[in-house]
């Protein structure tokens, strides 16, 4: 029993270990999504007009929605290419187990487009000039959804696998999903500012996490299955 | 039963004899709960006449609810049996649960302009029902996403099934938050809280919409049958064509 357990941890290391190391090789993902969320995050000012009371009041929920469109472009990608070059048939016919393949790929892309945003994220939130006091409080509730927003991301690109038009038709099927995310989310920093405990809805958000956690990867794999079935 | 309603020969038979009945049926009771929701009811005592856009309301909101249960239940049958009647049911019940739920937000801000002085409110009850006439249209998008039919089929079957978890959303939702929506009223431990006269109109209305919508996913359903059927012929003659 023992060593099966280890031998699974083995292949899961060794998994993101090599999702890091191809992406790694191209920097050009991880550093066009952190533009391209500064420039939704720029357009909001703009938008809005510089004014210092209504960033402050949207800051929140505007990094909130950002987060979730600047991934958008790079979910497509992120099953694609080992699906077309056949790495996904190889690792499927082979005894190792394919939720695990998933899991990993879930994990390493989280760490590799998710921990660089949640890293820049303050500096989003001064720019839209949001309270000192909420971006700790940011920073947890978004290292904590975005676990959530990229197995969800993980399942909606394993459910485009082969079809026409693909890009186009992830984001209507998988934004419905994350809206639960959002609302806890955003709920977070919102409980502060009216003075309540956090707690509540990070608890909720984590608790969503660890159910996506647990499914994400089976359904991933089911989907991937069908794919390869084709 | 499914097994021996699958056979789509059977399925045709039968339902060849069903069509016409359901359609008179159906159009029976609507017409007759038109005529209480409209004429032989009474003005609710607070929103007055406005009130009878609730008779056209509730039993799409229950429809559109209903058949995304459906929908998913049908995906279910098509993924574990592989049949492919339950995925031409399935694709049947997509669009016309689609209509429901945007009938459901389009009556409901009629009824919201006048009531609560707003087309639309951001609460949970609907959201939830946008949500739902997304998870259709997410449905309809993938089902036809792909160069052959069976893939389509069976990743939209998935994300049926992903979706049932914003159907309870939609039934509690009132419940469990303070929302501008009105709590429920019929289905109650303690009994329906409504007059009896506004519930006879409703319960007509449910069961015309109901029996409607089963009359088209019927016909919805023979015409997917017979599209196969033409599609294995035209094959059959291209290769007679070949050989």
């Amino acid at each position: 029993m023992n060593s099966v357990y280890s031998s699974w941890s083995n292949i899961f290391i060794a998994h993101v270990k090599r999702d890091i190391l191809t992406n790694s090789r191209s920097l050009i993902d991880m550093i066009s999504i952190v533009g391209f969320m500064i420039l939704i995050i720029i357009l909001f000012p703009l938008g809005l007009g510089p004014i210092q009371e209504k960033l402050n009041i949207v800051s929140n929920a505007v990094i909130w929605v950002g987060l979730i469109l600047a991934i958008m472009p790079s979910l497509e990608k992120l099953l694609q290419k080992d699906f077309e070059n056949g790495w996904l048939d190889q690792i499927a016919t082979s005894p190792i187990p394919l939720e695990i393949v998933m899991l990993s790929k879930g994990i390493s892309y989280w760490l590799f487009i998710l921990i660089p945003l949640i890293i820049t994220s303050p500096i989003f939130a001064i720019l839209l000039d949001m309270d000192l006091k909420n971006i700790p409080w940011l920073v947890i509730s978004i290292s904590a959804g975005s676990l959530a927003i990229s197995l969800i991301g993980l399942s909606g690109s394993a459910l485009i696998l082969g079809a026409r038009r693909g890009n186009i038709l992830l984001p209507i099927l998988i934004i419905p999903l994350m809206t639960p995310i959002l609302i806890f989310g955003v709920g977070v920093n919102e409980a502060i500012n009216i003075n309540e405990s956090p707690y509540g809805n990070l608890f909720l958000l984590l608790a969503l996490t660890l159910v996506y956690l647990v499914i994400s990867p089976f359904i991933s794999a089911l989907l991937v299955r069908i794919a390869i079935g084709r | 039963m499914f097994d021996w309603l699958a056979n789509p020969n059977r399925f045709k038979k039968i339902t060849n004899k069903l069509e016409p009945s359901l359609l008179v049926i159906s159009l029976l009771f609507i017409i007759f709960g038109l005529y209480f929701s409209l004429f032989d009811s009474p003005k609710d005592y607070q929103q007055g006449d406005a009130v009878r856009i609730m008779y056209v309301h509730v039993p799409s909101a229950w429809l559109a609810s209903f058949l995304y249960l459906s929908l998913a239940v049908s995906s279910i049958f098509y993924l574990v049996w592989k049949h492919p009647l339950a995925d031409l049911i399935s694709s049947s019940i997509a669009p016309i649960g689609a209509l429901f739920s945007i009938l459901t937000l389009i009556t409901g801000s009629l009824w919201g302009k006048p009531m609560w002085g707003t087309w639309w409110v951001w609460d949970a009850r609907l959201t939830s029902m946008l949500i739902l006439f997304f998870f259709y249209l997410g449905f309809i998008l993938l089902h036809n996403a792909f160069e052959r039919k069976v893939d389509g089929s069976k990743s939209a079957s998935v994300l049926a099934i992903i979706g049932i978890i914003n159907l309870p959303i939609i039934k509690f939702s009132v419940d469990w938050w303070h929302t501008l929506h009105q709590p429920s009223s019929i289905l109650k431990f303690d009994g329906p809280s409504i007059d009896n006269q506004m519930l006879l109109p409703l319960t007509l209305m449910i069961i015309g919409f109901g029996l409607f919508s089963l009359y088209l996913i019927i016909v919805n359903v023979k015409t997917k049958l017979i599209e196969k059927k033409c599609e294995a012929l035209i094959l059959k003659l291209n290769l007679k064509e070949l050989s």
